[in-house]
């Protein structure tokens, strides 16, 4: 019995209790969060280093009976990859609350105990083993999202917050009667239990309610205003954490469990995110405002992300694991950057901004640097998830690399626009000379983000080689991917260079 | 030889950090000493690790190391590998050599500037960026070098950020370099999934067997396109002109000595790949032909002197793709070391021109100078001479090289030939044109007005001792080499790339006459109208156009690209995400008020009724789900 994955998801949870229960003054119930959120950063980098790579299966196992008629267990554990997001679960977060801690929040206690809940019930998502337990901890997480944005947002909030909920309901919803049906007709609930199924309602189900939150083309209605409306350091956490959630689900669950409909449907999704790809680019290089250009370019990187999933070889899946670290990093870092100059300028419009890098050495060099690394310059890390990925889908065919290629041409085009139009050229007339460079508290929280992005530039490997246990393909296999067709060589399948090929798989309803 | 190969690139990239991590607490003038002496480091652990690897059999002088597996994904692996051999530290020397000299002369040039510091860490970064390409042991190490001076040369363009044309110059650059990393890239692509891996001796064996195949040719297509865009040849070509709104200095490192030059360092790389699809190689030589006349051309009409140097650099580097698309390696690498020396001079002393006239580029308005500028006259006379191929000078031996070997190349050879030869007498005429212009004649109104002297202050002698030494460079570099009678250069290179084509002493004694007649014809034509003005230039006014108008490419990508991507972009925006995507949800949200007030009487407010509303939704769902299973 392992305490550490139930720690890492409760303790959070019971900061969040702390901060709502006891009227603290306004100061401190803030630090008192931003310390739990150290704190849990503290336990994850334990976790990272007792984390056995090597190992077959689940890591930081525990499990308890729930309603032992349905099959139903508190279950939970690590795989890898969901060791990964975790840590940018809990990164991004610490710097989302050390930002709405320097910015200054109305109703302190409400809403860090929310951004604590939020964290705790993420990890939950990634730690869940159970389709009911991770049923609960997906709504968990949507529910002080609708109270953070509909609450603390700017001007539009309240559209921005019907539109999410509708959007978000919908799919949860689907996703409750598929994960009922699954569960019944498997006799258990257990993901690592559970077998497959080849049921494509079932796989739509679940599909939907990912493609929404992540979002997917075209159903990302929701993600411009939100995005916008939201206050930067929620943006960074929908934009860089909680999309994740979504295409771990694809991953931990649409992949594993339903490997005959993905088959069906990988055209469909492929050209869904490719489409994605060049349409977010396409918006971001025309947006009128850096969120846009930030919001955009998520769709287009959630696009990407999807390609890499759905490319049905080692080199995708690796690149998309990768990728959706490196994504979390640079939206959240880009989004409080984005917030950092409309605390300045008092807009985001591009057209009323420029000339902040002159006397802002700290503001031009951040900016640089992450919007470097989010245009996937070669040698960054975002570049080496790119690359995996497209190395991984140009064995679909090659004309998904194609498109992503473009993509890659695109991205540059939209982040150069990014940071020149703030950098660059002579102060826009939002731009008053007094403006000051980035604050040292500013610095505390951007810098640790944009260090893990050089620090994975300078090793991508330290992810791609731990996200799914060591090296072969055969070895993935024990780690719980039994279900993964394209994974076992005795369905057939045909190990062809990087990937494996399964061109017919099928399994009993 | 490997520590020295290291040191060579980790100097400069801890220069680079630490003045950007030290901001304010060091000098402006501090940050260029330690850049300065970053790049001397690198320099010296060159020439280490050259003199290591002369210790060494000619057959065993190549070193693979790996320092960590850098991006893996199942059994694909590529490691932080590095390659030291001939071809690397032939262009470590020359990367770091000049650029150390370049970038002490920035120490004088940039005196005064308020971002000095800035400016000196992104010439450190570069100067690591560059050894890393040169050095790097795989295909993709090889493509991340490539983005990493892509992405310096695109800091550096833009280093005067205020200027708008500055900015966009280098999005301009960044973009362009973008389209050929993703040919790259796609190039990559087809190489793991034929052999799963980016190895370079296991793609060259790749191709050697698959000689001639469709994937060969499309691997090598792919490498082409990212050798034409870096090196600004035909059709990528368009962005050089306006990379010269960085400082000079940055025009002399790298767009003419350096970074430019990174596509024949490819090509001659990847030879075995270009081998084994002959036609990519012939349309490489081809690109370059037409790219070194094109680029002749349009330097006749410039009139910014920075303008047409970064012309000839773009005609020069059409000569080495000439000579390493057609086989002959070691010729192009000469000319590319030639090239940096005689290139770098002529920048640097265009440099102090532009310096001593108060930022003055425009050449109409300079004139007379050798009075006032006596020694850099001398040195610019030198960097144009050997330019234009005149003997004893270093361009003259490197070119030479290159049309002796076209002469060797078969029929395909002999046309490139003459178009080369064409391009000589071109260069000879746009060199000596400019020399005439901002050198000769009586001073202008405007330099009278302005100019003032090199004295014997710092930034002065930091500037002069440079261009001294580059002087000398250009006069002597190409001594190393002389067809027919000695070639070191050629036998150091041998084992990594052999040529395909040995030029017979007839064939050197031919290229070099006509080469050489038809450059001095092209000075003498320069000088007839620029200096005695016996002649005037015939009006010829569309002909005029087209060349002022660089034959109207930027116009058509423009057309073809840029603005059908923006009306795409904004289609998109108002014809589907305002209405379709932002839209349906408005009018569900219109239609979900419209039935709400119609449901409200749902609403009991007994939460005991709702549960049993949502659970009954959920239930038929699952049952729909059971049903159509």
């Amino acid at each position: 019995m392992d305490w550490l994955a139930t720690i890492l998801v409760f303790l959070p949870v019971a900061g969040a209790l702390v901060v709502w229960l006891f009227p603290w003054p306004r100061q401190s119930a803030g630090a008192l969060a931003l310390l739990v959120a150290l704190a849990e950063v503290g336990v994850w980098i334990n976790a990272l280093i007792r984390f056995d790579f090597g190992a077959q299966g689940l890591e930081f196992e525990q499990r308890t009976e729930w309603f032992s008629d349905l099959e139903v267990s508190y279950h939970v554990g690590f795989f890898g990859y969901s060791l990964w997001l975790t840590g940018l679960t809990v990164v991004v977060l610490a710097a989302a609350i050390g930002y709405g801690l320097w910015s200054g929040r109305d109703r302190p206690r409400a809403y860090y105990g929310l951004m604590l809940f939020l964290t705790g019930a993420v990890v939950g998502v990634f730690a869940a083993q159970d389709l009911l337990l991770f049923y609960v901890f997906w709504e968990a997480m949507l529910i002080p999202l609708y109270v953070l944005i509909g609450v603390w947002g700017g001007a539009g909030r309240l559209g921005a917050t019907i539109k999410f909920v509708i959007y978000t309901m919908a799919g949860s919803l689907l996703m409750l009667a598929a994960v009922i049906v699954f569960g019944l007709s498997q006799n258990t609930f257990d993901l690592v239990d559970s077998g497959r199924s080849g049921s494509a309602w079932l796989f739509l189900g679940f599909a939907a309610a990912f493609a929404v939150k992540a979002p997917l083309f075209p159903l990302h209605g929701w993600l411009p205003d939100a995005y916008r409306e939201s206050s930067p350091e929620v943006a960074a956490v929908l934009s860089g954490v909680v999309s994740k959630a979504a295409v771990y689900g694809f991953l931990r669950i649409a992949l594993e469990k339903f490997p005959g409909p993905v088959d069906d449907f990988r055209n469909l999704i492929l050209v869904l995110a490719a489409a994605g790809l060049v349409y977010g680019s396409l918006l971001a290089f025309r947006a009128p405002d850096l969120r846009g250009i930030v919001a955009y370019s998520s769709l287009a990187q959630l696009g990407l992300i999807t390609l890499g999933l759905f490319a049905g070889n080692q080199a995708g899946l690796d690149g998309a694991v990768l990728q959706m670290v490196n994504h979390g990093l640079v939206s959240a870092a880009l989004f409080m950057l984005a917030g950092g100059i409309e605390r300045r300028a008092a807009t985001g419009e591009l057209g009323r901004l420029g000339g902040m890098a002159r006397g802002r050495p700290a503001l031009a060099t951040l900016v640089m640097a992450t919007g470097i690394i989010a245009l996937a310059v070669p040698g960054a890390t975002t570049f080496a998830g790119e690359f995996l990925i497209l190395a991984g889908v140009f064995r679909q065919g090659w004309g998904w690399a194609v498109v992503g290629a473009a993509g890659i041409v695109l991205a540059a085009m939209y982040m150069l626009r990014f940071i020149s139009a703030v950098l660059h050229q002579e102060p826009g007339p939002a731009v008053s000379e007094d403006a000051l460079d980035l604050r040292p508290a500013e610095l505390g929280i951007l810098v640790p983000l944009v260090g893990c992005l050089l620090a994975l530039s300078v090793w991508p490997a330290a992810i791609t080689d731990r996200s799914f246990s060591p090296g072969a393909t055969e070895r993935l296999e024990a780690a719980g991917w039994t279900g993964y067709a394209p994974i076992t060589a005795n369905d057939g399948c045909v190990q062809r260079g990087l990937g494996i090929s399964c061109p017919e798989i099928r399994t009993a309803p | 030889m490997t520590p020295a190969a290291w040191l060579c690139l980790l100097s400069p990239l801890g220069a680079s950090v630490l003045i950007t991590l030290a901001g304010t607490r060091i000098s402006r003038r501090a940050a260029g000493y330690l850049a300065t002496a970053s790049v001397a480091v690198s320099f010296v652990a060159a020439v280490v690790a050259f003199v290591a690897v002369l210790g060494r059999e000619s057959e065993n002088r190549s070193d693979l190391t790996t320092a960590w597996t850098w991006l893996s994904a199942g059994n694909f692996e590529v490691g932080l590998t590095l390659l030291v051999d001939p071809l690397s530290i032939f262009m470590m020397l020359v990367v770091s050599g000049v650029g150390s000299l370049i970038v002490g002369y920035s120490i004088g040039y940039m005196d005064g500037d308020d971002e000095e510091r800035r400016y000196f860490a992104y010439m450190a970064l570069f100067v690591f960026s560059m050894p890393l390409l040169v050095e790097g042991g795989n295909f993709l190490l090889l493509l991340v070098g490539w983005g990493l001076v892509g992405l310096c040369s695109y800091l550096l363009i833009g280093y005067h950020h205020d200027r708008p044309s500055a900015v966009a110059a280098a999005k301009k650059a960044f973009i362009m370099n973008a389209f050929g990393d993703a040919t790259m890239a796609l190039a990559f692509f087809l190489l793991i999934q034929r052999i799963g891996s980016l190895e370079f001796a296991a793609g060259f064996d790749w191709a050697e067997g698959a000689e001639g195949s469709w994937a060969v040719n499309l691997v090598a297509l792919g490498l082409l396109g990212g050798a034409v865009a870096k090196s600004a040849q035909v059709p990528l070509q368009t962005w050089l002109p306006d990379a010269m709104e960085g400082p000079t200095p940055v025009s002399a490192l790298i767009h003419a000595a350096t970074m430019v030059t990174a596509g024949v360092y490819l090509l001659v790389r990847t030879a075995p790949v270009f081998e084994a699809a002959p036609h990519v190689q012939d349309l490489a030589a081809g690109l370059g032909a037409f790219t070194l006349v094109l680029a002749g051309l349009i330097a006749l009409v410039q009139v910014d002197i920075k303008r047409v140097i970064a012309y000839s650099t773009m005609s020069q580097i059409g000569y080495m793709f000439l000579g390493a698309g057609l086989g002959a390696y070691a010729n192009a690498m000469f000319h590319l070391m030639t090239h940096a020396f005689f290139k770098a001079l002529l920048f640097l002393a265009a440099g102090i021109v532009i310096h001593a006239l108060a930022g003055e580029q425009d050449m109409r308005r300079m004139g007379g100078l050798r009075r006032v500028l006596p020694r850099t006259w001398l040195a610019f006379l030198v960097g144009s001479l050997a330019l234009s191929g005149i003997p004893p000078f270093s361009g003259f031996f490197s070119k030479d090289a290159i049309l002796a070997s076209a002469l060797d190349a078969g029929w395909y050879g002999q046309l490139l030939f003459a178009v080369g030869l064409a391009g000589a007498f071109l260069t000879g005429l746009y060199t000596f044109r400019m020399v005439f212009l901002v050198f000769g004649g009586e001073q202008s109104a405007y330099a009278r007005e302005h100019v003032h002297r090199p004295d014997r202050s710092e930034p002065w002698v930091w500037m002069g001792v440079t261009v001294g030494v580059l002087t000398v460079g250009a006069v002597v570099a190409g001594w190393i080499q002389i067809a027919g009678i000695w070639h070191p250069l050629a036998d150091f290179l041998h084992p990594v790339a052999e040529p395909l084509v040995e030029p017979s002493g007839t064939q050197d004694a031919i290229a070099s006459l006509l080469a050489v007649g038809l450059g001095l014809a092209g000075i003498w034509l320069a000088w007839l109208v620029y200096a005695d003005r016996r002649m005037t230039v015939p009006a010829a006014r569309p002909l005029r156009a087209l060349l002022e108008h660089k034959f109207y490419f930027d116009e058509a990508y423009d057309w073809l690209f840029y603005k059908p991507g923006v009306w795409l972009a904004r289609g998109l925006a108002a014809l589907v995400e305002r209405p379709v995507v932002g839209g349906s949800l408005t009018g569900i949200g219109i239609g979900a008020r419209r039935a709400g007030g119609e449901v409200a009487e749902a609403q009991t407010g007994l939460v005991r009724t709702y549960a049993l509303v949502i659970a009954a939704g959920v239930a038929t769902l699952a049952l729909v789900f059971v049903w159509v299973r």
